[in-house]
């Protein structure tokens, strides 16, 4: 599923209207595509994390506005981006994966327990972990998609089942050892060009991967068509079972992947390591998809909110004691965020009267948008 | 609480006078005239038709009659001659004008006390319970004049459509005491079989005759002239004429719908024997299906019909290998294998199906026309490296937009901005460009106005004429008399009768419906 990238800097958030090189194009059209790209509508994230950046700036003029500030917002959120990440794919195809931050736990802390425990090198040792989140995600599709119980409540059943085994490696105590700080497997997450740590390119390789799955393939498609009617999809020969199983399978080894690079960054295994991540990833998820392709679950707009709430906490940090204010920041911005995004059924259809004159025909039949106010 | 006004006993000069007038009604959205001075008056106790195609404004008239809309200033509109305001405040209505819509607006896991009590609240004890008995006693009475033997502590999804619809006609009608007020019914019979459309007739009548004037919102003429006293016709959002319905014929009416004289009728044209089979089913059986056989001919225009519960609704499901329980009997479709197919495996043959719930399994609400219409064919729009191939794709969509005449805003536009005729006309394009040997429609032209529906027959009659079978499960009889060339009829799970070319008449369609013949 999350195939290499073969192009990496061909962000376009414009989404199905990609412009062939080809086809001659006006000025004016260009101009409205970016006037459309740039819209508040399209970016509000943006605009927001830029205005965060000016307010920190002004609050806290000496320490915000720095290099290190920048290179602390970066390698401080590259692990929760990837969580973040991790849940991008289930959500597209409607289902919730809320073991993703026991998985991770639970690859930090084997990874941790092989290398110090067993004696084990850094590539065996992941392996192994890795393979353990590869069976957290088929044991995660077996329960959602062949038993068919709602993947809210079965993912959270299969947590508690991952937290067990954690338990029964640990102990409840963090593993630690001098394998752990040792240099192969401490550059995994240590190593730094320029004072930016390599999480900070895992993050942006899985970001590409994942757009360029959701915008440019067929299974990209697929995926939104059986999040937003499963059954209609099912109908046009979406094979929307076993794509609902391959998204909770990449999304464990997503989340595995960072928990082993938590455990590199770290320097040890830490039982909780996933549980703080949870929230902010499915925070970021919601409000990327308010972002760039409005209403669709994105890894862009994922990245994005990741940086905006990283920057906001990281900011609040710098400029006030006040243990509170980062919740409280992560839960304002995720009502705002959502409240937009619900507001943004009715925004499309006011500005559709004015563009499309066969509008008026939707008021027949079961439109869901026939609410005009 | 006001006393019984049973039918007769109100004055000559109250007869007279319209129970409902509403005049000089506008409305617009954005460039969109939905509305232009609009009239309508409805007598006291009559069944008064309100038709116009899809887009004719009709909806827009009623939801401003609901209080959804605001009318443009200048409409004036007055019940029993008291003036009252066109829904300056949202969600204000009329006490005495009282609303069924299409959907029902039921909570089927709930049952009818409940859903009674929903819009008209609980009785309760002074300690704040309900008193089930006193609520269920009530229910009783309002339903059981209807008959039907509805069961009031079921939940409504176990009651048949007919049932239901009658428990959204108790419900809308709780509180009404046998004044004089207007009950509005949107397309009450969209959603139900044949056999039970007259059984509802029947209450919309006793509702009349006991003294309550109906406005019956519809797209079918020939309920028009089953039911109706009068009818106002409307078209382009102005109202082109309201008659007697004793006045009209079949014939003149549809022409002040479509404005022009229309071909009411298609005449289907039976294949020539011999023709050779594009799809064969044998020993066919799924849920309440026992066992089908038939064969479907190059270039044949193959009905399948039956009451509600019969099984021909799932012919078309198992055909495609879409039907969601257990399945036997096979399937071979010879210009995709010479073999035959157990039918829990037909999937794979790939025949497409233009599916019956429209919105529940035909469009997927938040793609864009032309992602809709790719949908099923992303496997050919790929290019290097597992790439979608934007450009193809773009011109496919535009392509068929053309070719089946979509009216949208492009392909951009969100498949929900589009009536529902064109949203139909999208989901039988999409299955047309995978330029199957076999297209399968189940009900296509449910909730489809008059003009497009000709439209889509003449899209379906252009096909088979180049060689595609097409098979059309249908319980709306126009369908399988305009398109079919020959029609199979289930009863019980079983084919009772099969009827080609002249044959094939209304009164033959309904007798082996109905086991009558």
């Amino acid at each position: 599923m999350t195939s290499t990238p073969t192009r990496t800097a061909e962000f376009r958030p414009s989404g199905t209207e990609v412009p062939t090189a080809s086809g001659a194009r006006t000025l004016g059209t260009l101009g409205r595509r970016a006037a459309a790209a740039l819209s508040f509508r399209t970016i509000g994230a943006v605009y927001v994390w830029l205005l965060i950046i000016v307010l920190f700036s002004v609050w806290a003029p000496d320490t915000f506005p720095t290099v290190t500030t920048v290179k602390q917002v970066l390698n401080g959120n590259a692990v929760a981006g990837l969580v973040a990440l991790s849940v991008v794919l289930p959500l597209t195809a409607r289902v919730f994966d809320l073991s993703v931050a026991y998985t991770m736990s639970l690859t930090s802390v084997l990874t941790a327990h092989f290398l110090v425990s067993t004696g084990l090198g850094p590539t065996a040792a992941i392996a192994l972990a890795m393979t353990a989140a590869l069976v957290v995600g088929v044991v995660n599709g077996v329960v959602v998609v062949v038993l068919r119980v709602d993947s809210f409540i079965a993912t959270l059943a299969t947590g508690a089942l991952i937290q067990s085994l954690i338990t029964m490696v640990t102990d409840d105590s963090s593993i630690t050892g001098v394998q752990l700080l040792a240099k192969p497997f401490a550059d995994i997450a240590q190593l730094d060009v320029g004072g930016i740590t390599l999480p900070v390119l895992y993050l942006l390789l899985a970001a590409t991967a994942i757009w360029f799955l959701l915008e440019h393939t067929a299974t990209g498609r697929r995926l939104y068509a059986t999040g937003f009617n499963t059954d209609a999809a099912r109908l046009q020969g979406v094979r929307t079972n076993r794509l609902r199983f391959l998204t909770l399978v990449t999304s464990a080894l997503l989340a595995g992947f960072a928990g082993v690079v938590f455990a590199s960054s770290v320097g040890s295994g830490s039982p909780s390591a996933g549980t703080p991540y949870l929230l902010s990833a499915y925070a970021a998820a919601f409000v990327g998809a308010t972002q760039l392709r409005a209403g669709r679950f994105n890894a862009w707009g994922t990245v994005i909110a990741v940086l905006l709430l990283g920057t906001g906490i990281t900011g609040l940090g710098l400029a006030t004691s006040a243990q509170w204010a980062a919740s409280l920041f992560t839960g304002s911005v995720l009502i705002v965020a959502l409240v937009l995004t619900g507001g943004r059924i009715t925004l499309p259809a006011v500005l559709r009267r004015h563009k499309a004159p066969v509008s008026a025909e939707t008021g027949d039949v079961s439109a869901p948008d026939k609410e005009f106010s | 609480m006001h006393a019984e006004t049973p039918l007769g006993s109100a004055g000559t000069q109250e007869t007279d006078r319209p129970v409902l007038r509403v005049s000089g009604l506008s409305k617009r959205f954005g460039a969109t005239q939905a509305l232009q001075d609009v009239d309508l008056d409805i007598a006291h106790g009559e069944i008064h038709a309100l038709i116009g195609p899809n887009g004719s404004g009709k909806s827009t008239l009623i939801k401003i009659l609901a209080g959804y809309h605001h009318a443009a200033p200048g409409a004036a509109a007055e019940l029993d001659g008291e003036p009252f305001g066109l829904g300056q405040v949202t969600g204000s209505r009329h006490d005495r004008l009282r609303f069924v819509h299409q959907e029902l607006g039921l909570v089927g896991e709930l049952s009818a006390t409940d859903n009674l009590a929903l819009s008209r609240g609980f009785a309760r004890t002074a300690l704040g319970n309900i008193r089930w008995p006193e609520m269920e006693r009530r229910t009783t009475a309002l339903v059981e004049r209807f008959g039907l033997g509805i069961d009031v502590r079921r939940p409504l999804s176990t009651a048949t459509p007919v049932q239901r619809a009658v428990v959204a006609i108790a419900a809308a009608l709780q509180g009404w005491e046998g004044r004089r007020g207007v009950l509005v019914l949107d397309e009450p019979t969209a959603v139900l079989p044949p056999g039970e459309v007259a059984r509802l007739f029947d209450i919309v009548r006793e509702i009349r005759d006991s003294g309550a004037s109906v406005l019956y919102v519809s797209h079918r003429m020939d309920e028009i002239f089953a039911l109706a006293d009068r009818v106002t016709v409307i078209r382009g959002g102005r109202r082109i004429a309201t008659r007697r319905v004793d006045e009209l014929t079949p014939r003149s009416l549809a022409e002040l719908m479509a404005g022009e004289e229309t071909e009411t009728e298609h005449r289907p044209r039976p294949v020539s024997d011999g023709a050779e089979a594009v799809l064969e089913v044998r020993g066919l059986s799924a849920g309440p299906l026992h066992g089908v056989d038939f064969t479907l001919a190059r270039g044949e225009r193959l009905g399948i019909t039956g009451l509600v519960g019969s099984g021909h609704e799932v012919v078309p499901y198992a055909v495609c290998g879409a039907y969601g329980g257990p399945v036997r009997g096979q399937v071979r479709v010879p210009e995709r294998s010479p073999r035959w197919v157990d039918a829990k495996d037909a999937g794979r043959l790939g025949i497409p199906l233009v599916p019956a719930d429209r919105a529940g399994e035909g469009v997927i609400g938040d793609f864009s026309v032309g992602e809709n219409l790719t949908l099923p064919l992303l496997d050919r729009l790929r290019a290097r490296a597992g790439r979608l191939h934007r450009r193809h794709e773009s011109s496919l969509a535009e392509e068929w937009i053309r070719r089946v005449g979509v009216r949208a805003a492009g392909r951009g536009a969100r498949i929900t901005t589009l009536s529902g005729g064109n949203q139909q006309k999208v989901v039988v394009a999409r299955c047309l460009a995978q330029q199957p040997p076999v297209l399968v429609l189940c009900e296509p032209t449910a909730g489809v106005d008059i003009a497009t529906r000709l439209q889509l027959y003449d899209l379906i009659e252009r096909q088979a004429d180049e060689g595609m079978g097409v098979i059309v499960s249908s319980s709306d009889t126009e369908d399988l008399l305009a398109l079919c060339t020959r029609v199979l009829v289930v009863r019980d799970g079983r084919i009772v009768r099969e009827i080609s070319g002249r044959d094939i008449t209304e009164p033959a369609l309904v007798h082996a419906m109905e086991g009558t013949e």
